[in-house]
């Protein structure tokens, strides 16, 4: 340890002349030996930062558990009924669905919780670079989308395979290719979608409402309303996925999907980081 | 070492900071005094890059702070103690900023116990902290780094006495290591046991600045003249040192009688002849806090 020094006269000065107790020679922390550093924040250790912020919290953590508690219930509903006779699918989607739904969450609240909690302030001022820091949130949510696709294949394989083996279930591992693709899209694009609503509202109940109601509105929308329907066709991300679940896609279906993704995905992203890089942090 | 350089900040018609300059120095710490509102959290922020600027220019460590690499371990801020995600520990807070910063993890438990956080508090969620207590952890956080620059917005609220002094002594042995202090409050009191240099703001504008000495000193003449401008270069001309203060009079480091003769001796009309007394930067800060406390209760 090393000690510090405070030299008399100084602590002296304005104690009036008293000598500087104890607690004023421990009032400065010791120096951080080696040269202050001339590059800047390596991008690993930003997003290694921001996949921590997306669980120290309560809110993040409870949220985890949330999806942990729902999918093994799912798993365990379709373990015990009917002897566990499902196909594979089942299962996949019995361990996707849950993280489809509610990660998205963690996507919002890792921007949304830097302007109500408003520790930005802080997150901006220690990497000015604000691009890199949103880059970072999207890296650290991509992660967080790819090991949670990872746990639910592997859940779901090991659910099933135990549902052959110990209930006597015949098994059905037959799954179109695309379908892999589905369920890991589902979960990440919806990932990335809660981030860019996040970036592009900065308020969390706001960006959780128009995350949940706009895309399934715009569905109801486009179902019920003629005129709309070619667009919802296009645009409407619930209908452009489902070709991915049921096998193989068109090239046009393909082209749907692509636009339905930039509008709901790749369109709010890119509006709230030229926000956030503009914004004033309060 | 902080530089504002003809800072400008506009919000519609409104303007919140009108031309600022002014430069916190190393070795020093600069107390930055303004009744609330008067722009000292704005220009902070300015001069942490948070803020975009209508006009001016600020750097620290003589550069813009968006260009800092690292800057957490150049600069400290502590620019809103509540600032800080309230389902967080303390522990975690400070943790997050190490690994961001590069700082060794333990520095961390260090900075617990020098800042008075006791093993059990900094387990603890920062919303169940007082603002003391969060006051005390965003000081923690502003040194982890081991900054050359500290920049404290309001540090001393929510202290406690003992609280406030131990802080004292901190920021002296800061600047006294070489490190530049700039830290802003609305009491004239806590300023100046603390700062060498005082920069006064109100409205937006700097209406004061110079060494805590100069503007408090009890010693000292304040003298209006016909021609200021030549007094001046009289007095100066017998080594006498003039500083011209931010209400159009000349400071002079000599007596009144010294003054009056030099006034004689060059041919000048005194307008006013009085002891510099440390009243004037207390009564120009009443005015200026109650000048705006008029304006909050017209709005």
């Amino acid at each position: 340890m090393s000690t510090t020094t405070v030299t008399p006269a100084g602590a002296t000065r304005r104690t009036g002349g008293s000598a500087p107790s104890a607690q004023d020679d421990a009032g400065l922390p010791a120096s951080l030996a080696g040269p202050r550093p001339r590059t800047g924040i390596p991008f690993g250790r930003l997003v290694h930062v921001e996949l921590r912020k997306m669980l120290d919290t309560r809110a993040g953590r409870w949220l985890l558990i949330g999806i942990g508690v729902v999918i093994a219930g799912a798993l365990t509903i379709l373990f015990v009924q009917d002897g566990g006779e499902h196909p594979f699918g089942d299962y996949l989607q019995a361990t996707t669905m849950p993280m489809a739904v509610l990660l998205p969450v963690v996507g919002i609240l890792a921007v949304t919780s830097e302007w109500s909690q408003r520790t930005a302030l802080v997150t901006f001022t220690l990497e000015a670079r604000r691009v890199r820091v949103a880059s970072a949130k999207v890296v650290a949510a991509l992660l967080v989308g790819a090991s949670a696709v990872a746990t639910s294949f592997v859940l779901a394989t090991a659910t099933h395979a135990a549902a052959i083996a110990f209930r006597g279930a015949t098994g059905d591992w037959t799954m179109p290719g695309t379908a892999f693709l589905g369920a890991g899209g589902y979960v990440l694009l919806g990932l990335l979608q809660g981030v860019g609503f996040g970036m592009l509202l900065r308020n969390t109940p706001a960006a959780v409402v128009a995350y949940f109601v706009l895309p399934t509105a715009w569905s109801v929308v486009g179902s019920l309303v003629s005129q709309v329907r070619t667009a919802a066709e296009w645009l409407d991300l619930n209908r452009t996925m489902e070709p991915l679940f049921t096998g193989s896609l068109s090239g046009e279906e393909w082209a749907r999907l692509g636009t339905s993704v930039g509008l709901w995905v790749l369109l709010p992203l890119a509006a709230g980081m030229w926000w956030i890089t503009r914004a004033e942090v309060k | 070492m902080i530089t504002v350089d003809h800072l400008t900040k506009r919000y519609g018609s409104f303007t919140a900071l009108d031309d600022v300059s002014f430069e916190a120095r190393a070795g020093r710490v600069t107390g930055f005094l303004g009744p609330n509102g008067a722009g000292k959290t704005t220009a902070m922020r300015v001069v942490a890059g948070l803020t975009p600027v209508s006009a001016g220019r600020t750097t620290v460590l003589g550069r813009p702070y968006a260009t800092l690499p690292n800057p957490g371990r150049h600069v400290g801020l502590l620019l809103d103690a509540s600032a800080q995600h309230a389902g967080r520990t303390g522990r975690e807070v400070l943790t997050l900023g190490a690994i961001l910063t590069g700082v060794d993890r333990r520095r961390v438990d260090h900075l617990l116990d020098l800042v008075g956080l006791t093993e059990k508090e900094a387990g603890r969620r920062v919303r169940n902290y007082s603002l003391g207590m969060r006051q005390r952890l965003g000081i923690a956080h502003a040194l982890l780094g081991d900054p050359e620059v500290l920049v404290l917005d309001e540090p001393a609220n929510g202290l406690d006495p003992a609280g406030i002094r131990w802080m004292r002594g901190l920021l002296r042995g800061f600047a006294e290591r070489g490190g530049t202090v700039l830290l802003s409050s609305h009491l004239l009191g806590e300023i100046e046991r603390v700062a060498d240099d005082i920069i006064v703001i109100g409205h937006g504008r700097i209406v004061a600045s110079g060494t805590t000495g100069e503007l408090l000193s009890g010693s000292g003449t304040v003298v209006r003249s016909s021609d200021d401008a030549a007094l001046a270069a009289a007095l100066t001309a017998r080594s006498v040192a003039v500083t011209p203060t931010a209400t159009g009079a000349l400071l002079v480091e000599a007596e009144p009688a010294e003054v009056g003769q030099c006034a004689l001796a060059a041919g000048v009309a005194l307008l006013e002849l009085r002891s510099g007394d440390e009243r004037g930067l207390e009564e120009m800060f009443l005015d200026l806090t109650a000048s705006s406390a008029r304006e909050e209760v017209a709005a």
